[in-house]
């Protein structure tokens, strides 16, 4: 991954571009193509030994009744989170999983799921986070590779053992609790992206309807800025062009120049603005995966409520 | 629509088209009636792949619902109606339709098993798999549920299928199961904390792996079997003559299809709507609904604990209609056409008497499917096919609990 870090040169790179320079505004677009692979590029590169496929759906049965051919099933619950502690999986874990998957330090791996790639997108942030070196994700997800006819397969592959070594967890692509509230405080520079829904982030509801991990303040981080996941897809699910990325983030002031941090109410959806906004983009950006159900739970900690609904309350 | 001759299940009575049977003008009517029906299930079908938020789960739903439909009602696949002969007539024929859709089911669960988890040993369960928490409360829902089955004259499915077939106490016993659902739900908190939580989920193939799970399970109904033999009833001899078109006729839309071939259709569909869709099962959309209609009411939390983290035929959170609710549909409308073109359509009567004991009925059956997790198809068909112990168990308490329904001649109420 050539884009790991380079605040400065994309921030400076971002400002040339909103200078106008056609042709530099392809260089991005390359990253994304780097980032983000088409349905017809994977169904070209199913039998390429150096790609692999891996789904994460969050729906039960879903890749057991067909997943794209050679595609690995993660169980996002289990594989790529650790079932006790809350935290993601460790580098021994996904070390494991990816060489069960027959992944080696130079394969390609494209990442798929359910759900506009939600949790696909957590894989590709957790796969990233540990050093693996080509992670990219099906554009449109499972939704517009079943649209689009594509072929599917039930019987899972069976990989040879591959050579995967997991790095050290990179802590720049992770933030934690402390390190969000040095930016609410003031002492870090950071802008925060709220990516859940306006009512959520006013403090009008608490959390969608019937999901079950609840915060017990409503509101949003002091300072968060409001773009809902959904802004960064089209209809079909597929993501919006880099330049239209760019303009959507650059209205609310997101232009690279300064570190982001993106949360959302457990992590899943946040790491999909953060796809959109480290891996197409290039900008300097982390997932803050404790996010709302972290941060709205901690005794002490300043909340912007603006419709200051109470908890409890009626 | 005019039935000359009361339709039976035996070839030796009437029923018999060209002899003393209906005219062929007659069966044309009928078999035109039986082919609306089935058009009108395709059209729906058809509408349902291209509605968002359906699409091919639905409209495969409707699809194998259709065919349970057909194949419940063709070959009276009633549970208690099955139990009844062995248990009050000493006629184990019937039975022979359950051995074979439990045998053909097991070997097409554990085809799509070896897809789905290849290596049964690792601690997971196959998706979606009806394996079920092994714990008294299985054996109270099993008996329940069994008594019920007597009260109200047939099991959840049966009262489906012979709802379609114009049986007035059907609805009635539907009704009664939609509140026993209910009491299901308000039992559920309680039951789950002091049993269930720590009830395990017993899975053959975990211990003995696919072979050895098949082996054992293909081993059990062969020893039951053989067992049922001795109350086996004399055969009839075969007709040697070419068949008739009318001949055909009968077989197929008026006679009971013989017990081997309804079950291991019966097992066959099982396993086609695991691969395809879900585990068969009966009961989810009506759960569903009952689940909805108490939260709605405030008489149950929005969360069940427990109860959404296990595989089974129960209540969808925040949903009215799922894909169960085609298949549900599906077979009453399969079963009604079906019975159309048999001449078997008819509306019966309910008395005051025999609408209570549906109901009640359909209240302990209700609530035994609720805690179960599942009924005669959910838990004993689909659970058993999938080698889950909760399986057996619960269908050996819904037998003990028809033995005692009869035995109390609940039945004949």
């Amino acid at each position: 991954m050539i884009l790991r870090r380079p605040a400065t040169i994309v921030a400076t790179l971002a400002l040339c571009l909103t200078a106008a320079a056609p042709v530099a505004a392809q260089s991005p677009a390359a990253s994304a193509s780097d980032a983000v692979v088409s349905a017809d590029w994977l169904e070209q590169h199913l039998d390429d030994p150096s790609v692999r496929v891996l789904e994460v759906s969050v729906v039960p049965g879903v890749y057991d009744r067909g997943h794209i051919p050679g595609a690995v099933n993660v169980a996002w619950h289990t594989d790529l989170v650790d079932p006790v502690r809350r935290d993601i999986a460790s580098g021994e874990s996904i070390q494991s999983l990816l060489r069960a998957a027959g992944v080696n330090d130079d394969s390609t791996i494209v990442l798929y799921g359910d759900n506009n790639n939600w949790f696909a997108a957590w894989g590709a942030w957790v796969l990233d986070v540990y050093g693996a070196d080509d992670v990219r994700l099906l554009d449109g997800g499972r939704v517009k590779w079943e649209a689009d006819g594509r072929p599917l397969e039930v019987a899972p592959p069976t990989p040879a053992e591959g050579s995967f070594t997991a790095a050290e967890a990179d802590g720049d692509l992770r933030a934690f609790l402390p390190e969000v509230l040095a930016v609410v405080e003031g002492s870090d520079q950071a802008q925060l992206v709220d990516i859940r829904g306006p009512a959520e982030f006013s403090g009008e509801i608490f959390a969608p309807e019937g999901v079950q991990e609840l915060s017990i303040r409503a509101g949003h981080i002091p300072g968060a800025i409001n773009v809902p996941w959904g802004q960064n897809v089209t209809e079909d699910g597929t993501f919006k062009s880099p330049d239209d990325l760019r303009a959507l983030y650059a209205a609310v002031g997101i232009d690279g120049s300064q570190p982001i941090i993106t949360y959302c109410r457990i992590g899943e959806r946040a790491s999909l603005t953060w796809f959109v906004l480290h891996r197409i983009l290039g900008y300097d950006a982390q997932v803050y995966d404790g996010s709302w159900t972290e941060y709205g739970n901690s005794v002490g900690l300043p909340v912007e409520n603006p419709a200051g609904t109470v908890w409890g309350g009626q | 629509m005019t039935v000359a001759v009361p339709p039976s299940d035996d070839p030796a009575q009437g029923g018999v088209v060209g002899i003393s049977g209906p005219s062929t003008r007659v069966v044309a009517q009928r078999l035109a009636a039986g082919g609306l029906v089935a058009v009108v299930l395709v059209v729906v079908a058809g509408l349902l792949v291209g509605t968002p938020g359906q699409g091919v789960p639905a409209a495969t739903s409707l699809a194998i619902g259709a065919a349970l439909g057909v194949v419940f009602a063709r070959g009276r696949f009633c549970f208690f109606c099955i139990l009844r002969d062995l248990i009050e007539h000493r006629d184990s024929a019937p039975t022979y339709a359950i051995l074979a859709a439990l045998a053909v089911g097991g070997v097409g669960y554990a085809v799509v098993f070896g897809m789905f988890l290849p290596d049964p040993s690792t601690g997971r369960l196959p998706a979606q798999a009806f394996i079920g928490p092994v714990s008294w409360v299985l054996v109270a829902g099993g008996l329940c549920f069994g008594v019920g089955m007597a009260l109200s004259g047939g099991c959840i499915s049966a009262l489906l299928y012979r709802m379609g077939e114009g049986y007035g106490r059907a609805p009635i016993g539907l009704l009664g199961a939609l509140v026993g659902f209910g009491l299901g739900f308000l039992s559920w908190q309680p039951l789950y904390l002091a049993t269930i939580v720590r009830a395990p989920e017993m899975w053959l193939p975990a211990e003995l792996g696919y072979v050895g799970a098949l082996v054992v399970h293909l081993g059990a109904l062969g020893v039951l079997a053989l067992l049922l033999m001795r109350w086996l009833p004399p055969t009839r001899p075969t007709e040697t003559a070419r068949p008739t078109l009318g001949a055909v006729y009968r077989r197929v839309f008026v006679w009971r299809w013989p017990a081997l071939v309804t079950g291991a259709l019966v097992g066959l569909i099982g396993a086609v709507a695991y691969l395809r869709v879900a585990p068969l099962g009966v009961t989810q959309q009506l759960g569903t609904l009952s689940r909805s209609v108490m939260t709605d009411a405030g008489l149950i939390g929005d969360r069940l604990n427990g109860l959404d983290a296990f595989s089974g035929c129960v209540a969808v959170v925040g949903e009215l209609l799922v894909d169960n609710g085609w298949l549900v549909g599906a077979m009453v409308l399969g079963s009604f056409g079906v019975s159309i073109a048999g001449g078997r359509f008819r509306i019966t009567g309910v008395t005051l008497r025999n609408g209570t004991t549906a109901l009640l009925g359909g209240v302990l059956m209700g609530w035994g499917a609720m805690v179960a997790l599942g009924c005669t198809v959910g838990t004993l068909l689909s659970g058993i096919s999938a080698f889950a112990i909760a399986g057996w168990v619960f269908g050996a308490a819904v037998v003990a609990g028809v033995w005692l329904g009869i035995r109390l001649r609940l039945h004949t109420i």
